[in-house]
């Protein structure tokens, strides 16, 4: 479907060399559209910028915030704002895509900023936040020049409705599910044996409740074994588990990608305990397209990706007794953890990046029905012309 | 002196907020013109497509006669019809399908892997329109907009009620 060229402009909204999922996806859609054939230019916050890709442009050193829980690096103030329009200015856009532009950070800015067709691909699920009384207000008419809204599952769609009163579009995350398909069962992984793929440290990637469900787990499974993927130092988390099943964890590390495919090709059972602040669950499909069977807790995102328990167990989240109970089940009926691995990797192909990056198109092309391109508002023209001298002796 | 100033500063700041909701208000119509012409274009493409199918081997003789005025009828009809008319060629295809038509011959396959496509873009088409829509109709409610009459002319866009779940 990818049929006309155009000049794409994606605005991503937090530091571009921090990790985060929202940074994944935008470098692997804009990778995705370059090897399609389009001109990609992508605008972020960046810390180092010796060691970005061409398609990317900086707009300046990311300022960490707290921010919903966590500590975001954004980006905004009047040097950033007219690095963001003279981006729009120069790059002939033929439509933008921001993200996340209900964050304080650039993409807000550039939907300020610019006129024509807009694309917005919201991510976060947050519960409903108080400030947004005050806060709305002020996002609504910036919002509402976007031409389509995305959002990354049902969780954020309902964040939307609820903050901002206004729909979206479901497109989940892309993954490129082909690298996971064929992973190779290595024995090493093999038998009993619980996954664990994260940023282990964070609180809210749940370990702990994987850790308070183990004597259970090894009371009725005796040989189970725990393999923990994900850059982060081990020692504290081992200070917590009990000594007498400290031999049953085995910290691997950050993995390569061909090691992510075998582990998930091997492993009986993939754990995702999060405790929250997930919007999308990126690892969830990824471990779904390497084949592995998945128990994931209750939080919005797990629910409905896993459609409700059709495509993965689900327990109750923070609940290491329900957590476990769902283990030993699993484990001691095979046949039904094989059939659950295999519709979970069916239904994982429709987050290939095949088949999301269509989806994303398709809402490209209905907004680029007015015909229209990208422009600064006149608002800003006439801003500019005040300020145009100033933000040339910024740069 | 002061005070004068002062009003005259508040009254600069009003009359540019008015021209900045006047924009706002003229942006939104226009994206729902921009959402309406996106989903008038693959409605009409729908109906194009009906009447292939309706001419080729797919349909019997009673579902082509069916589809075909169907077909016309979504595509001649006037704006205030045009729901009625769309839903009904939606009905005629759903009957035609429903029957679990699984026809082999790569031609009209294709036909149909097209109808299908076309149908989940309309889907979301009309969810665009739809919001352009009730966003709108949101903000010209409010007292501003209708006190100075912001709107100018223009007329106040409705909805445009296609039942997605017929589609």
């Amino acid at each position: 479907m990818l049929t006309r060229s155009l000049t794409i402009g994606i605005v991503c909204p937090y530091g571009w060399d921090t990790p985060g999922g929202v940074q994944n996806h935008v470098r692997d859609l804009a990778e995705y559209l370059i090897a399609a054939g389009h001109k990609v230019s992508v605008l972020a916050p960046v810390i180092d910028e010796t060691k970005i890709p061409a398609y990317v442009t900086s707009a300046g050193k990311p300022i960490a915030i707290p921010y919903n829980g966590a500590v975001a690096r954004v980006l905004f103030g009047p040097i950033a704002f007219a690095r963001v329009r003279q981006w729009i200015a120069q790059g002939d856009f033929d439509i933008l895509h921001l993200h996340e532009p209900a964050i304080p950070s650039i993409s807000l800015l550039a939907c300020w900023a610019a006129e024509g067709p807009m694309v917005g691909t919201f991510h976060a699920a947050a519960k409903r936040q108080k400030a947004i009384f005050a806060i709305g207000p002020i996002l609504e008419p910036v919002i509402e020049k976007l031409s389509a809204r995305i959002a990354v599952s049902e969780a954020a769609r309902a964040t939307l409705t609820e903050h901002l009163e206004t729909d979206a579009v479901v497109i989940p995350n892309g993954i490129y599910a082909d690298r996971y398909r064929d992973g190779t069962p290595q024995e090493k992984w093999q038998g009993n044996t619980l996954g664990f793929i994260g940023r282990f440290e964070e609180p809210r990637k749940g370990l702990s409740v994987l850790v308070d469900a183990l004597p259970i787990i090894s009371r009725f499974a005796p040989d189970v074994r725990v393999f923990i993927a994900g850059p982060g130092d081990p020692d504290e988390v081992i200070k917590t588990i009990d000594p007498q099943l400290r031999s049953r964890f085995t910290f691997l590390g950050k993995i390569s990608e061909q090691d992510k495919a075998n582990f998930l090709a091997s492993i009986s059972l993939y754990i995702a305990p999060n405790t929250g602040g997930e919007s999308f669950g990126i690892i969830l499909a990824e471990a779904l397209a390497g084949g592995a069977t998945v128990v994931a807790s209750d939080i919005p995102a797990f629910d409905s990706l896993l459609n409700h328990g059709q495509y993965g167990e689900i327990f109750e989240s923070e609940s290491s007794t329900d957590l476990a109970k769902r283990v030993i089940d699993l484990l001691r009926d095979e046949n039904r953890r094989v059939e659950l691995g295999k519709v979970g990797k069916a239904h994982a192909q429709q987050f290939d990046w095949k088949v999301v990056a269509d989806q994303i198109f398709s809402i490209y092309e209905m907004s680029l029905v007015s015909g229209e391109k990208v422009h600064l508002t006149s608002e800003n023209r006439s801003w500019s012309k005040f300020l145009g001298r100033e933000s040339k002796g910024d740069e | 002196m002061k005070t004068s100033i002062f009003v005259i500063i508040l009254l600069l700041v009003f009359i540019w907020y008015l021209s900045f909701s006047a924009t706002r208000l003229d942006r939104l119509h226009h994206r729902v013109e921009t959402s309406w012409a996106n989903l008038d274009s693959l409605l009409q493409k729908r109906a194009a497509v009906a009447l292939e199918i309706a001419r080729s081997e797919i349909a019997d003789p009673a579902s082509a006669m069916l589809l075909t005025a169907a077909a016309y009828q979504a595509r001649e009809a006037i704006i205030e019809k045009r729901s009625a008319a769309e839903s009904g060629l939606s009905g005629a295809l759903g009957l035609l399908l429903a029957d679990g038509q699984s026809s082999a011959r790569p031609a009209e396959v294709v036909l149909l892997r097209e109808l299908s496509e076309l149908t989940d873009k309309i889907r979301i088409a009309i969810a665009l329109h739809v919001d352009a829509v009730t966003r709108t109709q949101l903000v010209r409610k409010k007292f501003i907009f209708r006190t100075f009459r912001l709107a100018g002319t223009a007329p106040l866009p409705v909805t445009y009620e296609f039942e997605s779940d017929v589609l």
